[in-house]
């Protein structure tokens, strides 16, 4: 056995881990509250369209997702204070005014042969925009000061991954024709350009580009 | 999407037909079977005795599907229909997230469960009831008349139901019953300490929320199909109900407005029998 008192390295080999990070703590704080906001927009509007939606199958993948995207929310509500911010509803905010308007348009559809719309808005335009920003934020912030932040990404990159997926296998089982892979397309591109006007999640930023 | 919904806009595939708590109680035909009816049986609680045992228990398991289906809406629309902070707290709506999740879990369960004993979606009709005790503008009367009235109910209905899988012989049926019993429990229970909590300084919404909570409990008494009596088909499940935080009054006022129901439809049923009597 190894000598117990003998001196090792306080980071061993394999243990690459830098210090620096792109992120203050204000910045962290003000990137948590703006994904606390969104995603607490997406779990109200998948809740309120599970009594809208017909498809059984559909029906239950937005009761089970409604729940994931609280949970995010409630990880962020409960990062906030340990960044510093007491008042984790001070800083639950949209980032931007293009962003209420993105939110507002994505929760428009609403009667029962809407489906494709809704999950349209949701798994192919928001869930992307959180992946995109969550990994940006989780490659780039400082590996040591900042790992119950990376640890909370980790976490809800798994539910995003797993969620585009169903999102994205009821889409492509419910659109079974030209004119609603065209539906889809136009509804998608509608809510692209308000999101690029927006910047994504945390605004013009959100992964690096300005 | 606009706020609040209302029962009879319900999104439904082309396997489903709707009926309301009124027009089921109009319909003459009834389930409750008077003791005297000697042509028929004198115990109507669902046991694996009684010859309809296996078509009563399919026709419950589609009603616990399609309730469950009403209850993950409800959940899911108190999540919508409320502005965090102004009207509903963060944590209550984190909490019907929750539990839109869980009962997303039930309607899964009770597919399952209709399929393994025989039943088709759709093959008996949905009663909206749940649903229509899911509608009200303050969430606090939503959450006494869903949390506490309904999933009491289906606290009552899958203690009834895991019983019966343990006499038959299923240990399928009662390991499932028994799951989704202890999800019943966790949600009457976030209704009665929300309740406590949101109305701790306004006792008049509190009054409103429990006398609400008792009109739904008497509507929940479908006519006297759930009571502490053997003609009812659907025990009170004492127990479960106390470990959701139901006090021993509580549970005594829903068997007594239970027994009531009871009482008000055998009254029903004798006089229509009796007028058709006469006009024979």
């Amino acid at each position: 056995m190894a000598n117990a008192s003998k001196a090792r390295a306080p980071f061993a080999p394999w243990d690459r881990r830098e210090i620096a990070g792109a992120f203050s703590v204000e910045e962290t704080a003000r990137r948590a509250g703006h994904y606390k906001w969104t995603e607490m927009k997406l779990f109200e509007a998948l809740g309120g369209w599970i009594a809208t939606v017909p498809e059984l199958d559909v029906k239950m993948r937005l009761g089970t997702h409604c729940y994931k995207h609280a949970w995010h929310a409630e990880l962020w509500h409960k990062r906030l204070p340990e960044l510093r911010e007491m008042n984790p509803d001070r800083l639950t905010l949209p980032a931007n005014d293009a962003m209420v308007r993105f939110i507002d348009a994505m929760t428009e559809p609403e009667s029962p042969d809407q489906t494709i719309e809704k999950l349209v808005g949701v798994y192919r335009v928001l869930i992307p925009r959180f992946i995109a920003a969550y990994t940006y934020h989780m490659n780039n912030t400082s590996e040591i000061t900042d790992m119950p932040t990376i640890r909370t990404i980790k976490f809800i990159l798994q539910d995003e991954f797993d969620d585009l997926r169903d999102g994205e296998m009821l889409l492509q089982s419910l659109i079974d024709s030209p004119e609603e892979a065209e539906r889809a397309a136009a509804h998608q591109a509608r809510l692209e350009k308000i999101m690029v006007e927006a910047g994504g999640i945390t605004g013009p930023g959100s992964i690096g580009f300005n | 999407m606009r706020k609040f919904m209302p029962a009879d806009e319900l999104a439904r595939d082309e396997r489903f037909s709707q009926t309301t708590q009124r027009d089921r109680m109009a319909d003459a035909r009834t389930t409750v079977v008077l003791n005297g009816d000697q042509n028929r049986r004198s115990n109507n609680r669902l046991t694996p005795e009684r010859n309809d045992a296996s078509e009563a228990a399919r026709a419950l398991m589609h009603g616990i599907f399609v309730g469950e289906i009403q209850a993950l809406e409800g959940a899911g629309r108190t999540c919508w229909d409320f502005t965090t902070g102004e009207e509903a707290p963060f944590a209550l709506k984190l909490d019907m997230a929750r539990q839109a999740w869980d009962e997303a879990r039930h309607v899964e369960i009770s597919c399952k469960l209709g399929d393994w004993m025989g039943a088709e979606i759709g093959q008996y009709v949905e009663n909206t009831v749940l649903f229509e005790a899911a509608c009200s503008n303050d969430p606090v009367l939503r959450l006494a008349g869903v949390n506490r009235a309904l999933e009491g109910l289906a606290i009552d209905v899958f203690t009834t139901m895991k019983e019966f899988g343990e006499i038959a012989g299923d240990p399928y049926l009662e390991f499932c019953e028994d799951w989704m019993l202890a999800d019943e429990v966790t949600h009457v229970k976030m209704g009665s300490d929300w309740l406590r909590k949101v109305t701790e300084n306004d006792p008049e919404r509190r009054k409103k929320a429990l006398e609400f909570q008792n009109i739904v409990d008497k509507m929940f008494s479908y006519g006297g199909s759930r009571s502490e009596s053997d003609e009812s088909s659907l025990g009170i499940a004492r127990r479960f109900r106390e470990l959701a935080g139901f006090t021993d009054s509580e549970v005594d006022y829903v068997a007594e407005v239970s027994m009531q129901a009871l009482n008000e439809r055998k009254a029903q049923i004798a006089e229509r029998q009796a007028a058709a009597a006469a006009n024979k």
